[in-house]
């Protein structure tokens, strides 16, 4: 093991710094290093170091973290617990993506950082040799140092020579360094001991703080939010309701409800559903939940409610309804007739057309022809 | 290719594009015209702010770096001379694209109250006095900075040092007109403030591509030697860093409104990423920030002439794909056919044209200035 770490001398410029390099460089004396005030671009391919890895692992450690971040919000969002949060769908990414820059960045700097630390300025050095240098008041503000450092075999001599050769003055040789052990079972037990104490004093402080201030409650601003819950009352209105219902008129885009606004109207709409088996059954089931209860199963007017209370009505078999267009039907449907109320909220408009169909179908088999079995 | 025949072929291909569109007009209709024609007008009117807004930086920031290049982005500026025409003809588009400026637009209610603003007289009043405003640095910035040539006198450099902030202010206000009235007057009941910051940040990389690619042009015509790869590198990691800007402004204002939910704000988005849109945006994003930002990422390709050419190229690309992302959804589905090419090669071989006359005009650097100097000392 050499007694010596490097030999160092200084330089009054970035350019004389730079034109001395290559001298020393030819000469093969040991690894080279500079040290300068500030980064000094073309240094690092001059000294001819290798690229430096850190960029690469920062890139990719800056992928994994937003992937990260992006698997581990759809898996608590979407997956593990899924819940809807303002309207939004779980796995909705763009609310994703907000986290995954953050922890993409938290991901990259600490690569960064510790990366240089640990891996690459191969620490733990506690104290760099040119820290100890004559010469690091001067790296730190106007001088471009160069050193070159002992290798296997390592001619103090030399080095010297050849730096006073390529201009610098200055020149001072490093001591190496005392590395001492520094993962040792002790500084290890310390270091645990250290935070478990901290950790438990703290909690106990958290701990009293809350039980014995019960007016200092941690975090309430996420329950005490000067919002209404929904249902809630509201003095602020003048109705007292805190849920506000849409401006009169208020329609969904792209979705006007269909429908008419007089029997003339409707009288003349043909029906836009075809007569097919899967129509008719869809009708079928409309019709004897919301129309069967008065109008009977038959359409012909008989109806368990019409029985108990006295009610007449309308006989659908009859001459005049059997006139009908398709449309007058509709429209009874969407506006209402006599003491029928409309039926526009509660049967869509597929749902009404394919009542239309089942209506027609009824008025058939009761009046069905010879021809008809043919 | 001599001079002579380079000339005659721009001629000849501006011609050919000229008669394409104006076709069009009648052939596929006026809107799609006069979307077209505002989608172009946009291009290059970023384009050249981006340019002005990189001299006028300079002078406001006293960059040092930056004045051996200053010249490209005067030049390129420039194309603001000709576009105060093609802004004055865009004013036949109202009545085709823009609902506040139809006669209809006073029985809407949602629009009557705006009548006054949105109407034919004032919104051609405004797009008249930005022409003349975006002259005005161009007198003062421009012509001083030729005249510097002949006579080297810092005196030119004081006053643009002066002018500077002015210019800023002017150049804030076009922006804004460009992104209020021509973009945000295509859907005269959606509002967005961030829209004329987002124009902003295409600008600026627009008229960035642009410098890069006609420096690296002179480079290679022996004509700038003395630029060094130490500046291509700064404008590569401009470049780079504007990729980013864009890249959050533009999700910034998508996102909030996707929160936000307000009908008449994600209306403007539902239209804009419905059906073969979403494709065009899903384009947008992979032209205007993942290639570019991926393809500058390590440190050397950032001065790399091969590499920053392409990736100019590819930015001046998307910048296009976004202003027509920002205009056609007007017209509805996405259309792109040959009125399309028609217009791209009038415009692109017209401003050819005349950047190719106004790459002769003075010397190449402002060899007046007097931290040229300096500026070609310029150290990574």
């Amino acid at each position: 093991m050499n007694e010596t770490f490097a030999v160092l001398g200084l330089f009054d410029s970035a350019d004389a710094l730079m034109e001395a390099v290559p001298k020393v460089r030819a000469l093969n004396l040991g690894r080279l290093e500079a040290y300068t005030p500030y980064p000094v671009h073309g240094l690092d391919r001059a000294l001819d170091q290798r690229r430096s890895p850190l960029a690469g692992m920062v890139m990719i450690m800056g992928i994994l973290g937003a992937l990260t971040a992006l698997l581990f919000q759809y898996w608590i969002s979407a997956v593990d617990y899924p819940i809807v949060t303002g309207g939004k769908a779980p796995s909705s990414w763009q609310a994703f993506v907000p986290i995954m820059f953050e922890v993409m960045v938290l991901f990259a700097t600490f690569t960064a950082g510790l990366g240089m630390l640990l891996l690459l300025n191969r620490l733990p050095y506690f104290g760099h040799p040119v820290l100890q240098a004559k010469a690091i008041r001067g790296i730190t503000r106007d001088r471009f140092a160069l050193s070159v450092e002992a290798e296997e075999t390592f001619d103090p001599a030399a080095a010297r020579a050849a730096l006073e050769a390529a201009g610098a003055r200055d020149i001072e040789l490093l001591p190496a360094p005392a590395r001492g052990p520094w993962l040792t079972a002790d500084f290890i037990q310390k270091s645990l001991a250290g935070i478990a104490v901290a950790c438990l004093v703290s909690g106990l402080v958290m701990f009293a703080a809350v039980k014995l201030v019960p007016i200092l409650p941690p975090m309430s601003h996420m329950s005490d939010q000067p919002r209404l819950d929904p249902q809630a009352e509201s003095a602020f209105f003048k109705d007292g309701r805190g849920m506000r219902p849409p401006v009169a008129g208020t329609v969904a885009r792209g979705f006007m409800p269909p429908g008419v606004a007089s029997e003339d109207e409707a009288a003349r709409l043909v029906n836009p559903l075809p007569r097919t088996p899967a129509v008719l059954a869809h009708g079928q089931a409309e019709y004897r939940i919301r129309c069967a209860v008065c109008h009977g199963a038959l359409g012909n007017g008989i109806s368990t409610l019409g029985a108990a209370y006295g009610a007449k009505p309308a006989n659908l078999q009859a001459p005049n309804f059997l006139a009908y267009s398709d449309g007058r039907i509709y429209g009874a449907i969407v506006l209402g007739k006599n003491a029928m109320p409309s039926y526009a909220a509660d049967l869509p408009e597929d749902a009404r057309w394919a009542v239309v169909h089942y209506v027609r179908a009824l008025q058939r088999a009761q009046n069905a022809k010879d021809e008809d079995l043919k | 290719m001599s001079a002579d025949r380079t000339a005659k072929l721009l001629w000849s291909a501006t011609a050919l594009g000229g008669a394409t569109a104006g076709a069009s007009y009648f052939v596929t209709g006026g809107p799609r015209f006069w979307a077209n024609w505002v989608v172009w007008f946009l291009f290059l009117l970023t384009l050249a702010l981006g340019a002005l807004f990189l001299v006028a930086l300079e002078h406001l920031v006293s960059a040092r770096w930056s004045v051996p290049l200053r010249r490209i982005p005067e030049r390129l500026a420039s194309l603001l001379i000709p576009l105060c025409a093609v802004a004055l003809i865009g004013l036949g588009s109202l009545q085709a694209l823009f609902p506040g400026a139809r006669p209809e637009a006073a029985g809407d209610p949602a629009l009557a109250g705006k009548a006054f603003w949105l109407g034919v007289p004032f919104f051609s009043a405004r797009v008249a006095l930005c022409a003349a405003l975006g002259l005005v640095p161009l007198f003062v910035l421009l012509r001083g900075s030729l005249r510097q040539d002949r006579n080297p006198d810092p005196k030119f450099t004081i006053r643009a040092r002066r002018f500077a902030p002015v210019c800023m202010a002017i150049f804030a206000l076009l922006v804004t007109q460009a992104a209020f009235d021509w973009i945000g007057g295509l859907t005269p009941a959606w509002y967005s403030d961030v829209i004329g910051v987002y124009l902003f940040a295409g600008a600026f990389m627009a008229g960035l591509a642009a410098t890069a690619l006609a420096v690296l042009y002179l480079k290679g015509k022996d004509r700038l030697q003395a630029v060094r790869f130490d500046h291509v590198f700064n404008i590569g990691a401009f470049l780079f860093a504007f990729t980013v800007f864009w890249a959050y402004i533009a999700f910034a204002q998508y996102m909030l409104m996707w929160y936000g939910n307000l009908p008449d704000e994600v209306i403007w988005f539902q239209a804009h990423t419905g059906g073969a849109w979403l494709g065009v945006v899903a384009l947008l994003a992979l032209l205007h920030f993942f290639v570019p930002f991926f393809a500058l990422v390590p440190r050397d390709v950032k001065g790399d002439p091969k590499r920053l050419r392409w990736v100019a190229l590819v930015v001046l690309a998307a910048h296009w794909v976004d202003l027509y992302w920002l205009v056609f959804p007007a017209l509805g589905a996405p259309v792109f056919s040959w009125p399309e090419l028609g217009f791209a090669l009038f415009f692109t071989c017209g401003s050819l044209l005349w950047v190719r006359g106004a790459m002769e005009r003075g010397e190449d650097m402002p060899v007046g200035d007097p931290f040229l100097k300096e500026g070609l000392e310029f150290r990574l």
